[in-house]
C-alpha cells in the first residue's frame, strides 16, 4: 500500500495507487459483519464476542439500505481518505491527519470531540464514539496486508483496489 | 528563489505555509507572531482550562513540524508596518525593530476581543479582568481562579460559553450576562437557544439575559459589577467575551481596502499586488446571501489559507463562497449547525425534537439553506454538502425532512460519482 506518483502516457503526473475500499452494492447482503469485524479489528481484546459485550466501540463503517417500490439493496460506506480532505481542515485539535501514504487517521489523543469533522464530511462517515470524547473513521487497518471488513465480507461486497483496479472491476 | 512572508501563526497562516512549501520546496517561507506560543488550537482553550487538554496536547503540529517543513517562525514578533513600495515588513521584536523582505506577503493577523464601554473598566490597572481568545488569556485566567471565585462572564455567545464550561468546577459560581434574549444569539434561535440554556443551568451556572455591564467597582480588582437592570453582582473574576473584531489596523495604514476586514479578490488577493490576506480578518462572500461578511471560525481559516498560499506560490485557485458553521459541545451537549438558521417567513423550517434532541432544517424554495442539530448531528455533512452544493432536493431520493439523512439521498449514479471523483477541497 502507499500513495506514488504514476506517470500518466500524456507526460502528466497522477496521484495513483493508494488503496481503498470499495464497495459493490449489487453483491451487498446487509449482513453487517463488516461492522462486527471493524469492531473487532479495534477493540482491545481482539475478540468477537468480548468485544460485542463489553467494549463500546462504533465501526468505521455504515451500511446503508436503498429502499425502492419492490426492492430492497444495501451498500457499505467509508471514508474515502480524499486527496484534500476536508476533515483536516476544519480540525481544530489537530487530532485528523493524513499520514505518508494518504490514509487519513485521527488521532485519539488530540481529539476533544468537537464534531467539527462530522460536520465537513460530505460522505458522513465519522461516527462520534459513545464517549463524547472522540470520533471513529476507517484507518484501512492501517498495518495489515488488507482491511479486516473486506477480509470478513461473505459475498466481495467490498474489495480493497486501487482505483485502476476497482475501476476495471465495473 | 521567492520570499514568502506570512503574518499570523494560527489557521490561516500554517495552512498558507503548507501549502507553499508542498509547492514550492525551495522559498523562503517565515511565518512570524506576535504571540509566545506556537501554532495552537485556538478553541481548545476552553479545554485547556479545565484540564481536559494538557498543555502538551494544545499544539497544532509537533515540535518536528517546523523544521521539517523547513519554515522559520518568529515568535513574539510583532508587525509593526509594512512598506508596501519597498516591499518590507517593520518588524518589532522587543526594543529591536528589524526589516523583512518579501516577494509575496500573507496578512493572516487574525481577531481581537471586542471591548465594550464599561463605566470604570480599565485593563491595565484591573488584575482580575480578562479577555478569553488566546492561549495566554487561559493561561493567566486559570492561575488566578480559586475555588471561592464568584465569576462573571460578559456574553452568551460561544467564546462566553466556552469560558463558563472551561470554568466550571473550578469556582464558586458563575454567572453569564448577555443582552439579547438568549444564548448563542447569533447562531441560534430562541427555542433551541432555551434548550442549550436549560443544559447549561443544570451545571448551577446563572444568566442575566437581556441586560449588560454597564459599571464596574474596584480598583485595582473588580469587586462588583453593576447591570443595566439595576442588579448588582459580586464579582471576583471579570471574563468579557462580547465578541471579536479583524485585525485590521496594520493592512488599513498599508492602504489594504477595507471594511470590517479586509476585501481580497477571488484568489485571496487584497487591493494591493502580491499581498494577500486570509482567515478572520478578511471579508467572504456569504454562499447563501450574497453579502461580504468576516467569518471568524476555523474551518473558513484554514481553508483561505490554503487557498492563499497556492496562488502566493503561483497556482491560481479560486475561493469557493462560503457560509456560517459551527460544531461545539457544551458539558455533553452537542450543538452543529450551518447556513442561515433563523426562522424568517420566505423560509420552511421543519423541526424534529424530542428531549433534549432536535433537527431543526431550513428550506427555501428547493433547496437546503441551514440546519441546527441538537445531539442529533451523525452524518451532518451530508447536509452541509447539499447546502455548499446547492443540491435541488427535488432530484434526491427521498425527502430529507421526512427522515434520517443519508449517502442513500443521493441516487446510485450520484453516489458512484462521488465515492470515484471527490477529491475533498475548500
Amino acid at each position: 500500500m502507499g500513495c506514488v506518483f504514476m506517470l500518466c502516457k500524456d507526460g502528466s503526473k497522477k496521484e495513483s495507487m493508494m488503496k481503498k475500499i470499495y464497495a459493490f452494492e449489487s453483491k451487498c447482503l446487509g449482513c453487517g459483519l463488516c461492522e462486527v469485524h471493524c469492531r473487532t479489528a479495534h477493540s482491545k481484546s481482539k475478540d468477537i464476542v468480548k468485544t460485542h459485550k463489553r467494549e463500546n466501540i462504533a465501526s468505521a463503517i455504515v451500511i446503508e439500505e436503498n429502499l425502492s417500490s419492490n426492492t430492497v439493496s444495501y451498500f457499505a460506506l467509508q471514508c474515502r481518505h480524499c486527496e484534500n480532505p476536508k476533515c483536516i481542515k476544519a480540525c481544530i485539535s489537530g487530532a485528523m491527519y493524513k499520514d505518508d501514504s494518504g490514509i487519513v487517521l485521527n488521532n485519539k489523543e488530540k481529539c476533544v470531540g468537537c464534531l467539527s469533522c462530522i460536520l465537513v464530511c460530505p460522505f458522513g462517515v465519522i461516527k462520534k464514539n459513545d464517549d463524547g470524547r472522540s470520533v471513529s473513521k476507517c484507518d484501512l487497518c492501517v498495518g495489515s496486508c488488507e482491511p479486516f471488513c473486506v477480509k470478513n465480507c461473505p459475498n466481495e461486497a467490498i474489495k480493497f483496489l486501487d482505483e485502476d483496479g476497482a475501476r476495471a472491476l465495473i | 528563489m521567492k520570499k514568502y512572508l506570512i503574518i499570523g501563526n494560527s489557521a490561516a497562516g500554517v495552512n498558507a505555509a503548507v501549502a507553499i512549501r508542498t509547492n514550492d520546496k525551495t522559498g523562503d517561507v517565515k511565518i512570524i507572531s506576535c504571540e509566545e506560543f506556537n501554532s495552537y488550537g485556538r478553541p481548545l482553550i476552553s479545554y485547556y482550562l479545565n484540564g481536559k487538554v494538557k498543555s502538551e496536547n494544545i499544539y497544532c503540529h509537533d515540535e518536528d513540524f517546523y523544521r521539517s517543513m523547513n519554515l522559520e517562525v518568529l515568535l513574539n514578533t510583532k508587525a509593526e508596518k509594512v512598506d508596501t513600495i519597498k516591499k518590507e515588513v517593520l518588524v518589532g521584536l522587543g526594543e529591536r525593530i528589524s526589516r523583512i523582505s518579501y516577494d509575496k506577503l500573507l496578512i493572516a493577523t487574525g481577531s481581537s476581543p471586542f471591548i465594550p464601554y464599561i463605566k470604570n473598566l480599565d485593563f491595565n490597572l484591573q488584575k482580575n479582568v480578562f479577555t478569553f481568545l488566546t492561549y495566554k488569556d487561559s493561561v493567566k485566567l486559570k492561575e488566578k481562579i480559586t475555588k471561592n471565585s464568584r465569576v462573571v462572564i460578559a456574553g452568551a455567545g460561544l467564546i462566553g460559553l466556552k469560558a463558563a464550561e472551561g470554568l466550571f468546577g473550578q469556582v464558586a459560581s458563575i454567572t453569564v450576562v448577555d443582552l439579547d434574549n438568549r444564548v448563542m444569539a447569533s447562531v441560534l434561535d430562541k427555542s433551541e437557544a432555551d434548550i442549550i440554556q436549560a443544559h447549561i443551568e443544570q451545571k448551577f451556572i446563572s444568566f442575566k439575559l437581556q441586560t449588560s455591564i454597564c459599571e464596574v467597582q474596584g480598583e485595582n480588582n473588580v469587586s462588583r459589577v453593576i447591570l443595566s437592570n439595576g442588579e448588582t453582582l459580586n464579582c471576583d473574576i471579570l471574563v468579557v467575551a462580547v465578541g471579536v473584531r479583524p485585525n485590521v489596523v496594520l493592512a488599513k495604514e498599508a492602504g489594504i481596502k477595507t471594511s470590517k476586514g479586509m476585501f481580497v479578490d477571488e484568489y485571496m488577493q487584497t487591493s494591493v499586488k502580491d499581498i494577500y490576506a486570509a482567515g478572520d480578518c478578511v471579508e467572504s462572500l456569504d454562499l447563501l446571501t450574497g453579502e461580504s461578511k468576516v467569518f471568524a471560525l476555523w474551518p473558513n481559516a484554514s481553508n483561505q489559507g490554503g487557498i492563499a498560499g497556492l496562488n502566493m506560490t503561483g497556482i491560481k485557485t479560486r475561493t469557493p463562497k462560503t457560509f456560517a458553521m459551527n460544531s461545539i459541545s457544551f458539558f455533553g451537549l452537542q450543538l452543529t449547525s450551518a447556513g442561515i438558521i433563523n426562522n424568517s417567513r420566505s423560509i420552511d423550517t421543519f423541526v424534529d425534537s424530542t428531549k433534549n434532541k432536535l433537527r431543526k432544517l431550513n428550506v427555501l424554495n428547493d433547496n437546503l439553506i441551514g440546519f441546527v442539530l441538537i445531539n442529533d448531528n451523525q452524518r451532518a455533512g451530508i447536509y452541509t454538502s447539499l447546502i455548499n452544493d446547492k443540491v435541488g432536493l427535488s432530484t434526491l431520493a427521498y425527502d430529507i425532512t421526512s427522515k434520517d439523512i443519508g449517502f442513500n439521498v443521493y441516487s446510485k449514479q450520484e453516489r458512484t460519482k462521488k465515492i470515484w471523483d471527490y477529491k475533498g477541497g475548500y
